[in-house]
């Protein structure tokens, strides 16, 4: 038997590499993933490896130093050899644009003495030697466009601006970045100055770091340090080096966790064209099946040919994907961390897990054709069919009818904006199980849609065109899974570009609502490294800048907002959400929130967002308690404004905030008399700062704007390869059912169609299909992103924002790609023989 | 240099494959077939019966030798030149699958005319669909005809364009006595009715008896032709043979 199948599967040379590629493209989206992960890991692994020379370190947690007595205290403790003391402080590097440079570095640690401890291997130009000279780190110059040798500035503490030249650049090794507690210990400095100058930027040492006696236990010594310098923490290499590790791992683990269900998309659509493959080629074989039962097979016999089938070209998939996939992933990689140095990563876990999934896929996918093979009648061997397909089963129609109501009846039910959590996510789920509804209902739309459009075009058209359009609307239930791969890659690119643009849209309406035109906004360079790199921490203004804004003599009104994640509890439970102490004074003048009930009176207690009121069932009037940095307050809800809910706040009065929230200001809202004069002189006093950013209401509005977009942008880039496995799916549908109609396309030969009008009836039936899947799809993804923007963002279900660019570059997409995907097959049919109409088997 | 044959091969050689598994389905034919006239193929199974039809009709390509329709020397067109010339000159039928199944009857009828860009005279398409009698059944699919009405269909299709000659394998070959005949007696009618020639493959001397002449073959060369034939006289012929095989 198993030999039968194998001559089988070598006979069939195309079917088998395009089954073997959909295969290999699902295992080869999950071992990329994985290795993109376990690599990221690997590379930050290789960051840091242990240091010769230092067994424990100690230090003084926010922002405290130790001083040299510190130091001698000890180095004087039993079991240590030596203690070496180590400087950081604020040395924010100036890139080429003027503002500060994004660092993963808290910017009162960017900077660092050079010393020959092992923790600098310099890999370009030399160490600093002069006041005015600096080394960079490697990475990070290299993100920012500096090169060494190049003139550059560093932001030092008071605002001081160093003018310094880059004379090298290094690759650090830390002891860990953070302490168990999560308290920064030795995160990679950006900026390293000589050991004296160094030491001129800052009082005392942010840590010490122990060389242990030998004999001497690490663990014992960081416990003494302890107690003999107070308020110090000390832990050993080995621990902080643990602690790295584990938060490496649990980074890794998120980032997979994140990629893989776009894996798991691309399997997913994998799944179509696989089923779609061994559906047609049950089909082709239908005969031969039918012989196998007439001469004494037993159904799970035949059914049993099919799945071993699937299994044998599961099983080559998975290791040709595996493979591809151990390939792609470093590609990956490569492209989004460029200028790093990489370690590349592939675990056995990885190809074993990407190629059990493609197995399970593909068997899973076969199964259905499998029972069809099962099922074939004995008879079928002596009737003479010309492969017209059966019907449409009903079953699927009417479950797909039933899901679609119900999804939609759940998406209404729950549609109004002010609905609780629980109920948003029966909305969402509503969207999805319609969008199951929908595919299921493919078959029976693909057939009245292509059925009309035949009849439409009936006298207007040639003859290719209509044999096109026939052959596309022949089988609905091929065209339908077919098609079925292209509507959800395009639904899901739709979907999110809806949910995206709706929210671009609302952030702008919601900053008009709130923020004056007039209105100057004063916040820190935000310094972000892109995307994938978080930020160490938000940078914040201090309330002398706040002052110096606020003591011009053109402003008016210098309102400081100050963010904190607050605990607030309310009548129906507790949650955590970001909360603003602002100045009264401000609002109405530099802020104007859009009420929407009660008043913008902070001496009466909070304003917050109707949103969010309408998610924690608080109504103006009503009590709840803030719970910030230790300090409680029992308060009101004042008033309720209008913002999205990723954009919302709690507006609360500074003058009842901790004084150290009070003094960290993460925006000044400005304006004056004159507001044009205001800006000016804002402009005046800081503009020139690499550490602040002036702004206005568009330039807000902008930036957000494009900070969201770029987040959706990686999303669509990876369904981008849902499509690409989408458009491969309907190569290998057309490449099949040309060849199994060549008899009829041999006919069409003989009786007087040139090549070329073959080659039009094939793209006409691609374009059919992927133009059909691509509508359904279109449609379907702005009525699941409407349902997501009502559920995510608490907006009108009817009034999403239609994201237009997107669906027409999806559509002309679409048409693109019904061109292409029928270069192959169309080719393939043109060439076909005349005669094989009459002399085939 | 006209003749009043409508179709002439000189020379005509088809070779299969090289070497020493070379097949020779066609040595040296020299052949005519009158205008107007239904003339039938006979000859044992692989004796080249429908290679000659193939390579006469411009479907096949040939190893030596020329092959005319009318003025035309199929050997000297390329295949587009060749696709256009069966397209509005020559009319074909085979032994099965001769529609596509997602035409309907008239459609397939039509397609060749359409295939042209040229519009269907109707009164032409309504006198051929009357003479092959199907006119209740021209919306249907291929699928919901019988076998005798397909090849009905099909020889409809090969009559609409008004074709230089119909070519026929085996038409009737799967079709029972009642569904063979009704075919034949379509294409006898076309010859007397409109002058057609025809030009058909078969190996039953029944079916050779509706024609005009028959041509017998025999392991690739023409090896006797008859005037007039009847079921009898061609079967007799056909054992006169195998014996001088013998
Ligand atoms: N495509 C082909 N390749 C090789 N040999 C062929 C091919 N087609 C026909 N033949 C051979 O040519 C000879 C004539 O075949 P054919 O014309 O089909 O005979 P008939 O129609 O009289 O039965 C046979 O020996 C057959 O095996
Ligand atoms: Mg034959």
């Amino acid at each position: 038997m198993l030999r039968a199948i194998l001559r089988d599967l070598r006979e069939h040379k195309v079917r088998v590499a395009m089954t073997l590629a959909a295969i290999a493209l699902g295992a080869c989206a999950v071992v990329a993933s994985w290795v993109v992960s376990d690599s990221t890991i690997a590379t930050l692994a290789a960051g840091t490896e242990s240091r010769e020379g230092v067994d424990a370190a100690a230090w003084r947690g926010d922002e405290g130093i130790l001083s040299e007595a510190d130091r001698e205290a000890l180095e004087d403790m039993e079991g240590v050899a030596s203690a070496r003391s180590v400087t950081a402080f604020r040395a924010g590097l100036i890139g080429p644009d003027g503002d500060l440079v994004g660092s993963t570095t808290p910017l009162d640690m960017t900077g660092t003495g050079w010393d020959d401890s092992g923790r600098f291997s310099l890999v370009e130009g030399r160490s600093p030697r002069a006041p005015e000279e600096i080394a960079v780190d490697r990475v990070t110059a290299e993100q920012a466009g500096i090169a060494v040798g190049e003139d550059t500035g560093v932001l030092l503490d008071g605002g001081h601006i160093a003018e310094v030249t880059v004379v090298g650049a290094f690759d650090y090794r830390t002891l860990g970045e953070h302490d168990a507690d999560d308290a920064w210990v030795d995160p990679r400095p950006d900026v390293v100055f000589d050991a004296r100058s160094a030491q001129e930027h800052t009082p005392g040492f942010a840590r010490v770091e122990l060389a242990a006696a030998s004999g001497a236990d690490p663990e014992q010594v960081s416990r003494d340090a302890e107690s003999v310098v107070a308020g110090a923490s000390a832990a050993s290499a080995t621990t902080l080096a643990e602690v790295s590790d584990e938060g490496q791992r649990d980074a890794a683990r998120e980032l997979r966790l994140s990629l893989l269900p776009f894996a798991g998309i691309a399997m997913l659509v994998g799944v179509f064209v696989i089923s779609n493959t061994f559906r047609l080629l049950v089909t082709q074989r239908t005969r031969h099946f039918a012989l196998l039962r007439a001469v004494g097979a037993r159904r799970a016999q035949v059914r049993a040919t099919v799945v071993v089938e699937a299994l044998v070209l599961g099983a080559v998939g998975a290791v040709l994907g595996s493979a591809l996939g151990a390939v792609l992933g470093p590609a990956v990689l490569t492209v989004l961390r460029p200028g790093e140095e990489l370690v590349f990563a592939v675990s056995p876990v990885a190809l074993f897990a990407g190629g059990l999934a493609a197995i399970v896929t593909t068997v899973a996918a076969a199964y259905g054709a499998a029972r069809r093979a099962g099922s074939v009648a004995p008879m079928a061997a002596l009737r003479e069919g010309t492969g017209e397909p059966g019907g449409v089963r009903r079953g699927r129609h009417l479950l797909g009818a039933v899901l679609l109501l119900a999804g939609v009846a759940a998406v209404l039910a729950t549609s109004s904006p002010s609905e609780a959590a629980a109920s948003r996510i029966i909305g969402l789920a509503g969207a999805a199980v319609s969008a199951v509804g929908v595919l299921l209902l493919t078959p029976a739309f693909t057939r009245a849609a292509l059925g009309l459009v035949s009849g439409v075009v009936r006298n207007g058209a040639g003859p290719a065109t209509r044999l096109g359009l026939r052959n596309a609307a022949r089988d609905p239930r091929r065209a339908a899974s077919t098609v079925g791969a292209v509507t959800v890659g395009l639904a899901l690119v739709c979907a999110i570009a809806t949910l995206s643009a709706t929210f671009a849209s609302l952030i702008a309406s919601t900053t008009e609502a709130n923020v004056p035109e007039s209105t100057t906004v004063v916040e820190p360079a935000a310094g972000d490294r892109g995307a994938l790199v978080p930020a160490a921490e938000d940078p914040v203004l201090e309330s002398t800048d706040v002052a110096e804004i606020a003591a011009l003599s053109e402003v008016g009104t210098a309102m400081a907002g100050s963010d904190a994640m607050a605990r607030i509890d309310h009548p129906g439970g507790s949650t955590r959400r970001v909360v603003s102490a602002v100045d009264p004074e401000g609002l109405g003048t530099a802020l104007t929130p859009h009420m929407l009930e009660g008043e913008a009176d902070l001496d009466r207690g909070v304003i917050m967002a109707e949103t969010q009121a309408d998610m924690l069932g608080l109504g103006v009037g009503d009590r709840l308690t803030l719970g910030i940095e230790g300090v409680d307050l029992e308060t009101r809800v004042a008033g309720l404004y209008e913002a999205t809910e990723m954009s919302a706040s709690v507006f609360f009065d500074v003058a009842d905030a901790p004084h150290e929230l009070a003094d960290r200001v993460n925006r000044v809202h400005v304006t004056g008399p004159d507001p044009q004069a205001a800006r000016a002189a804002v402009e005046e006093a800081v503009g020139d700062r690499p550490d602040v950013m002036v702004s206005d209401r568009d330039a807000l509005i902008e930036r957000d704007v494009e900070r969201q977009q770029a987040g959706f942008m990686v999303m669509n880039a990876m369904f981008g390869l849902v499509i690409l496995v989408a458009v491969f799916g309907v190569v290998n549908t057309l490449v099949l059912s040309v060849r199994e109609r060549g008899r009829e396309i041999g006919m069409l030969r003989a009786v007087g169609a040139r090549r070329r009008t073959v080659h039009r009836v094939i793209r006409v039936e691609s374009l059919a299909l992927c133009v059909f899947g691509g509508l359904l799809g279109i449609v379907l993804g702005v009525g699941v992103g409407a349902v997501m923007q009502n559920a995510m963002l608490g907006q009108s279900l009817w009034t999403p924002t239609v994201p237009v660019p997107v669906i027409a570059t999806a559509a002309a997409g679409t048409v693109a790609l019904g061109v292409i995907a029928a270069v192959w097959p169309a080719g393939v049919a043109a060439r076909t023989d005349p005669l094989e109409a009459i002399t085939a088997e | 240099m006209t003749t009043h044959a409508a179709v002439r091969t000189t020379g005509l050689t088809k070779t299969y494959g090289a070497g020493p598994s070379q097949v020779r389905a066609l040595t040296d034919v020299d052949a005519e077939f009158a205008r107007a006239e239904f003339t039938a193929i006979m000859g044992p199974s692989g004796s080249g019966k429908s290679t000659l039809l193939h390579c006469v009709a411009g479907l096949d390509t040939l190893s030596a030798g020329r092959v005319w329709i009318g003025d035309t020397d199929l050997t000297g067109l390329d295949d587009d030149a060749l696709t256009v010339f069966r397209r509005d000159r020559l009319g074909f039928v085979f032994q099965a699958f001769n529609l596509l199944p997602t035409l309907t009857a008239r459609e397939n009828i039509v397609l060749p005319l359409e295939l042209a860009r040229r519009r269907p005279d109707p009164e032409k398409v309504a006198g051929i669909v009357d003479a092959v009698g199907l006119s209740d059944r021209l919306d249907h699919r291929p699928s919901e005809l019988s076998g005798g009405q397909q090849q009905r269909v099909a020889c409809a299709r090969a009559l609409v364009t008004g074709p230089e000659v119909v070519f026929a394998d085996e038409p009737t070959g799967a079709l029972d006595s009642t569904s063979s005949a009704e075919v034949l007696g379509l294409l006898r009618h076309s010859a007397d009715a409109f002058g057609q020639t025809v030009v058909m493959v078969t190996h039953d001397p029944s079916a050779a008896a509706y024609a005009d002449s028959v041509l017998f073959l025999d392991d690739g060369r023409v090896v006797d032709s008859l005037r007039g034939p009847t079921a009898d006289s061609v079967l007799d012929r056909i054992k006169a043979l195998e014996k001088a095989v013998r």
